[in-house]
């Protein structure tokens, strides 16, 4: 679980459209309030009420339309000043960004000086805002909004401090509906629940939201990377002088990365934005989104940023060098050359069955009953297997936990050496020990040229009295991966047979005798 | 000459299978087994439970989640299979008989929790195949039979008795071919498969079959045949008969 500090600037499309919290101010989208100041909220003003309900709690109430261009530009200068103190910022939306705690948490000395730090950056920046400390992004954001500026929870105390929140923090109204119903109505209650009925019930979504009123990780990220490079980017030649141009061409190219993510049934919590422009300069933004963001949700973002850096132009009208540009207010500063949309963090879509079992199609049937024993024993609980190569029995089998991604790449070579059919019912994960004695009883060896010491005539296996060996074959000697100390193996096979009727793989390594695999 | 006699082998196994096509239509409500397996079990009933056990018990497990990863489900297209408790199981060899490991679902460690994840697997896939860690207690058996019976299921144990077990599967007698002494490879096993219990009408049918055969696959065997199948181990003269067990290739016996 990741340490994660949440900043967090309260009513944020208010403040974007220049309203005080100390006057009384309202955002309106389609005649109903989307945010008020605080002083607003005093008087009564609440979110989703009609305007003119709220111009008659508050009379002297500023109302204003919502401007979200204007969010994200100005949410800019907040991740200025926090990337001033560490870099990679991820902006979770225009009003709250994250960055993972724990490395900066050392240098600055500590989880609550580095709060501190950050919050006071921002307040000299102009803004206020309040920032917590926490395991994941979901208790950090509470913790960031909690009285006084925000908190730091101490790590695995999550759970604890989530506790008594209501039900509604969750962002499901239906589901919190549903269980305030069952009398359930706190987080704590929530998550006392047993996850496998939650699961039962509720479905995947339902145990999702559990997992983040018991303070753990929503999902896990998917293991290992991505083998194909999912990045799309277009170039402009001449560099495009508009941002609409700019923001016309994010657009198409986020349904090329969709398309993209869809195809290998993926989906990213984070993609980064990068603008080259005409002088050579870059600007990278991380966007932070449980869930596929959609096309028009990209579009914005890229919108926003630009907008944010032709705000950030040290002298409107002039570049770096003083030369003259165009005054239009939609000029893009040099010209944009190029920009690139880039899949960060990619997780399995758990959205789409379809793509989740790869080939095979599957019921909703079965993957209820794998959300339940997920629940029970965990993500790594139950897997389906994957053939792959290998030339031992134990390596041709993958295990890859039911929702995740089969891995890709997998070398399909001749395997030289590889055991011969019919494979081995029975292949332990460790192998067993054994003793191999020959007509004499001494122990039987193999040299490094591969000749035996003697015919093995005795085997006995962990300890257990031994039996006759009626036939054999072998060595079979494989030497693998000698150019990797760590994984290199080099031993010799052989097959066995004993006179219970039963039939061995065994394997000699640096002296020691294995049962790989039985042929029960 | 060992190909000759597993190519007939083969083709009397196919032969038999046309001839078992007028059979299977009738017993659409039994969950499938293999075709060499039909002689002894024509097929499972749904909600019954079937015990294992002895030597050749990880193969029987293996076939019979072949059977219906391959000819089981609802259209007949392929069932789902689930292994709780096992973490050796043999895929490679699962699907060297047959199965389809795309529609395989393995608990290794179910540890103290296996009757639920048996409880919540029964009821979605069509074959649950269990080796439970410690001896089941009265609770978990007929909560587990029951849930098997209520949606159709069979449920398949090994490693411990069971009671109320409607089929006991075992392999009697077994003899490995291909290994000489040092020399030649495992090419298969001929076993007599027996069936007991009151789901078996007739005591003690039983049935000779590759278990698996040298491709890996499960295919009847007739004894009379078996004259010219042991050239390995019944050389009168003690010659070792290196070149032919070299000469062969694992995938080309039957191609």
């Amino acid at each position: 679980m990741s340490r994660t500090l949440v900043v967090w600037c309260p009513d944020w499309p208010v403040t974007a459209v220049g309203i005080e919290a100390t006057t009384a101010g309202a955002v309106v989208v389609q005649g109903r309030v989307a945010a008020c100041s605080a002083a607003a909220r005093a008087a009564g003003v609440r979110r989703r009420q009609r305007v003119r309900d709220a111009q008659r709690r508050c009379p002297d109430l500023v109302v204003r339309e919502r401007d979200t261009d204007a969010e994200g530009r100005l949410f800019e200068t907040v991740v200025d000043a926090v990337a001033a103190l560490t870099p990679k910022v991820e902006i979770v939306r225009p009003g709250m960004c994250a960055i993972a705690a724990r490395g900066a948490a050392r240098f600055y000395g500590g989880e609550e000086s580095l709060r501190l730090m950050v919050q006071d950056a921002v307040v000299e920046a102009g803004f206020d805002c309040g920032a917590g400390v926490a395991d994941g992004l979901f208790a950090a954001e509470l913790a960031a909004r909690t009285e006084e500026g925000g908190t730091v929870v101490p790590p695995g105390g999550a759970a604890g401090f989530l506790a008594p929140y209501p039900l509604s923090v969750l962002g499901r109204p239906e589901l919190a509906d549903l269980l305030a119903r069952l009398g359930i109505r706190t987080l704590g209650a929530f998550a006392a629940l047993p996850s496998g009925h939650v699961a039962g019930r509720f479905g995947a979504d339902g145990a999702l939201a559990q997992r983040l009123a018991r303070g753990e990780e929503p999902r896990p990220l998917a293991p290992g990377h991505a083998a194909v490079d999912l990045s799309v980017r277009d170039e402009f030649d001449p560099p495009a002088a508009q941002a609409d141009q700019v923001v016309f061409a994010a657009k198409r190219l986020a349904g090329e990365l969709h398309e993209g993510l869809g195809a290998g049934g993926l989906t990213c919590v984070r993609l980064a934005v990068e603008v080259g422009f005409a002088d050579g300069h870059v600007l990278e933004r991380l966007w932070r989104h449980d869930g596929l963001l959609s096309t028009l949700a990209i579009a914005e973002r890229v919108r926003w940023q630009l907008s944010a850096w032709r705000s950030e132009r040290p002298t409107p009208g002039t570049d770096a060098d003083g030369i003259e540009l165009p005054g239009d207010e939609q000029a893009v500063w040099g010209g944009v050359a190029w920009l690139e949309l880039t899949p960060d963090q990619l997780v399995p879509d758990e959205g789409r069955q379809q793509a989740l079992w790869g080939q095979s199609s599957v019921t909703d049937r079965i993957a209820r009953a794998a959300d339940r024993v997920q629940a029970l024993l965990g993500h790594r609980g139950i897997t389906r297997p994957v053939l792959t190569g290998g030339r031992g029995p134990g390596e041709q089998v993958t295990k890859v936990p039911v929702g995740d991604l089969v891995p890709g790449g997998i070398p399909d070579g001749p395997w030289p050496g590889r055991i011969p059919a019919p494979a081995p019912a029975s292949v332990p994960a460790a192998s067993l020990s054994a003793e191999v004695t020959d007509a004499s009883g001494a122990p039987v060896m193999v040299s490094a040229r591969c000749t035996l010491s003697a015919p093995p005539a005795r085997v006995s296996f962990d300890g257990r009295p031994s039996v006759a060996v009626t036939s054999w074959t072998g060595p079979w000697p494989v030497d693998e991966r000698w150019w990797d100390p760590a994984r290199s193996q080099r031993r010799a096979r052989f097959q066995a047979v004993t006179d219970d009727g039963r039939a061995f793989l065994l394997a000699v390594e640096g002296g020691r005798w294995l049962v790989e695999a039985t042929y029960d | 000459m060992a190909d000759a006699a597993w190519a007939r082998a083969t083709l009397a196994n196919a032969t038999a299978l046309e001839t078992l096509g007028l059979e299977t239509a009738s017993r659409l409500d039994l969950v499938p087994v293999l075709p060499a397996l039909r002689p002894v079990v024509p097929g499972l009933r749904p909600g019954s439970v079937v015990g294992l056990a002895g030597t050749g018990s990880a193969s029987l497990g293996l076939a019979l989640v072949a059977g219906v990863s391959q000819h089981g489900g609802e259209s007949g297209t392929g069932g789902w299979c689930a292994v709780v408790g096992m973490p050796e199981f043999g895929v490679a060899a699962a699907v060297g008989m047959g199965a389809e490991p795309g529609r395989l679902l393995l608990v290794d460690e179910p540890d103290g929790r296996w009757p639920d994840v048996v409880a919540a697997l029964i009821e979605a896939v069509d074959l649950v195949l269990v080796r439970p860690p410690e001896r089941p207690g009265t609770a978990a058996v007929r909560r587990l039979s029951a849930l098997a019976r209520k949606h159709g299921r069979v449920l398949t144990v090994t490693g411990h008795d069971w009671p109320g077990t409607a089929i006991r599967l075992r392999v009697d007698q077994a003899e490995w071919i291909g290994l000489g002494d040092g020399h030649g490879r495992l090419r298969g096993r001929r076993a007599r498969i027996v069936a007991e219990g009151r789901g078996v009408p007739g005591a003690g049918r039983h049935t000779w079959v590759w278990l698996p055969g040298p491709n890996g696959e499960v295919a009847s065997y007739e004894p009379a045949v078996a004259g010219d199948l042991r050239p390995v181990e019944r050389q009168p003269d003690g010659t070792r008969t290196v070149l032919e067990v070299v000469r062969e290739t694992p995938g080309e016996d039957v191609a």
